[in-house]
């Protein structure tokens, strides 16, 4: 599996992007990815739902890809479904630890 | 006391209740007194009656409510109440910045421009602190104000950000958010994103420049000063006096502001660039400032204070922002007036010349959308 995580906006309007491939990863990270994955029900969430920009908010387009499928969203701070928030919390903590190196 | 009597003696009375009704708290109380001394020396006590009866009544009191809110690392909108209006202080700083800071923010469109609070009917200022874990941002969500702590879980090596309340014009800047929303209702893409992004550093910096007393020329004109840790090249987020000069750091790369229209940048990215092209009217308003010299809040912030609440439209451009702080500076101060000629200057630095057709930049962010590159719009 693979996750693509791309943030832009915010009051600096900075991007930050970050490639993972859960297979390079230690087991128990990338365990603890796939079950953020599974518990935002993922793949059915709708395709966009960033709505009408927030001041200053962040947005959010998250890739997830398997051998068989692959699903793009795009979302807010504001307007992220609330089973969606873990994983974006933990791809922008990896995002943010990985500034500065390119990803 | 006397300095300033000397200076209002010469003022009409009509002028000085004018003062007391409008001028700031401080401006009321010289303008009362010296109603209150020159009808004693002319012996009519009688008036000094009827004023105290008009101070009761006709001096609108704002209505100050701040509430903030503890989010506690979650997401959930708002947190738990922690600090009501009155309240004291709190041990936590952020709940006590986000209390001062909205406050004072609230004070400075109150006393000088008569604004009372966001809506202009006292609606309740409301701010949330804690918002997640490891949040370097801050919001306005359409309603609230919404705070992180920067890199508060990062090992403090490689923090770059400190606590976003930290700076009182981020604060003044996201609730100036509120006020554009429920003014000219600014669209958060492309240029009309970038004048709604420049209305909050213009008085993100007037509501610092306020508290501090500076002039348009002592001031730093810095946006988020002492937002970045030690660990980040850069003296904060923006620079209205220097759009781009702002930080030049390995990590974070450099501040991508244009401070004139030949740097325009074409991007879909950031709503069309909201937070890179605000720098072009951010520039121009900081030239208008100095120009005029003296308090920047009051003539130059007055004059777009005046095109945001009166003029500028959900689609406005930059060229119309040009062409209206032109006419607000006109019918405030008179035409031709140094006024209107100082805004005309502002603009003419950034490459904006009134009456003139600048480009909107939006072709360009039709184009990115299919990956495709505009050729020069002029």
């Amino acid at each position: 599996m693979r996750i693509i995580f791309e943030r832009t906006g915010g009051i600096m309007g900075l991007k930050s992007r970050l490639t993972i491939n859960l297979d390079e990863l230690p087991v128990d990270q990338s365990r603890n990815l796939s079950r953020l994955v599974d518990e935002a029900n993922f793949f059915t969430l709708p395709k966009d739902s960033s709505g009408r920009p927030a001041p200053d908010s962040f947005q959010y387009t998250i890739t997830v890809e398997t051998d068989t499928t692959s699903h793009t969203v795009h979302t807010s701070d504001i307007t992220a479904a609330e089973e969606l928030r873990p994983l974006l919390q933990e791809l922008s903590q990896r995002a943010r630890s990985q500034r500065g190196s390119k990803a | 006391m006397h300095a300033h009597h000397s200076i209002l003696c010469i003022t009409p009375p009509h002028m000085l209740q004018e003062i007391v009704r409008n001028g700031s708290p401080t401006q009321r109380d010289i303008a009362l007194q010296t109603l209150i001394t020159s009808e004693q020396i002319r012996g009519q006590r009688r008036v000094m009656k009827s004023m105290a009866a008009f101070m009761a009544t006709a001096v609108p009191s704002g209505n100050k409510e701040r509430a903030i809110y503890d989010v506690k690392n979650g997401t959930q909108l708002p947190g738990t109440l922690v600090r009501g209006e009155g309240d004291p202080a709190s041990s936590d700083p952020a709940v006590n910045e986000a209390y001062d800071g909205s406050g004072v923010t609230y004070d400075l469109f109150f006393d000088i421009y008569g604004r009372n609070s966001i809506n202009n009917n006292g609606l309740k200022l409301e701010s949330n602190v804690h918002y997640q874990k490891g949040y370097d941002n801050a919001f306005w969500d359409g309603k609230q104000m919404v705070y992180g702590d920067g890199d508060e879980d990062l090992p403090v090596a490689e923090r770059l950000f400190n606590r976003f309340t930290i700076s009182l014009d981020i604060i003044a800047h996201e609730l100036t958010h509120g006020v554009t929303q429920y003014e000219a209702n600014l669209a958060y893409w492309d240029q009309a994103g970038a004048l709604n992004e420049s209305m909050s550093d213009v008085y993100g910096s007037l509501v610092k420049q306020y508290q501090r007393k500076q002039t348009a020329s002592e001031a730093d004109w810095i946006i988020g000063e002492g937002l970045f840790t030690s660990n980040v090249n850069g003296v904060g987020i923006r620079t209205m006096k220097a759009p781009g000069t702002a930080y030049n750091d390995p990590v974070l790369g450099k501040d991508p502001q244009p401070a004139h229209m030949k740097d325009y940048v074409r991007t879909v990215e950031d709503n069309g660039g909201v937070h890179i092209n605000s720098g072009v009217p951010n520039h121009a308003f900081y030239v208008t400032a100095l120009e005029l010299g003296g308090n920047a809040w009051e003539k130059a912030g007055r004059i777009w204070y005046k095109t945001l609440t009166d003029k500028l439209q959900e689609r406005s451009t930059f060229q119309q922002a040009c062409d209206l702080t032109y006419e607000a500076a006109g019918e405030l101060y008179g035409v031709n007036s140094l006024e209107q000629q100082a805004v005309k200057k502002g603009w003419d630095a950034v490459g904006i010349t009134i009456g003139g057709d600048a480009p909107t930049g939006c072709l360009s962010t039709i184009l990115g959308i299919f990956g495709m590159k505009a050729p020069a719009e002029n």
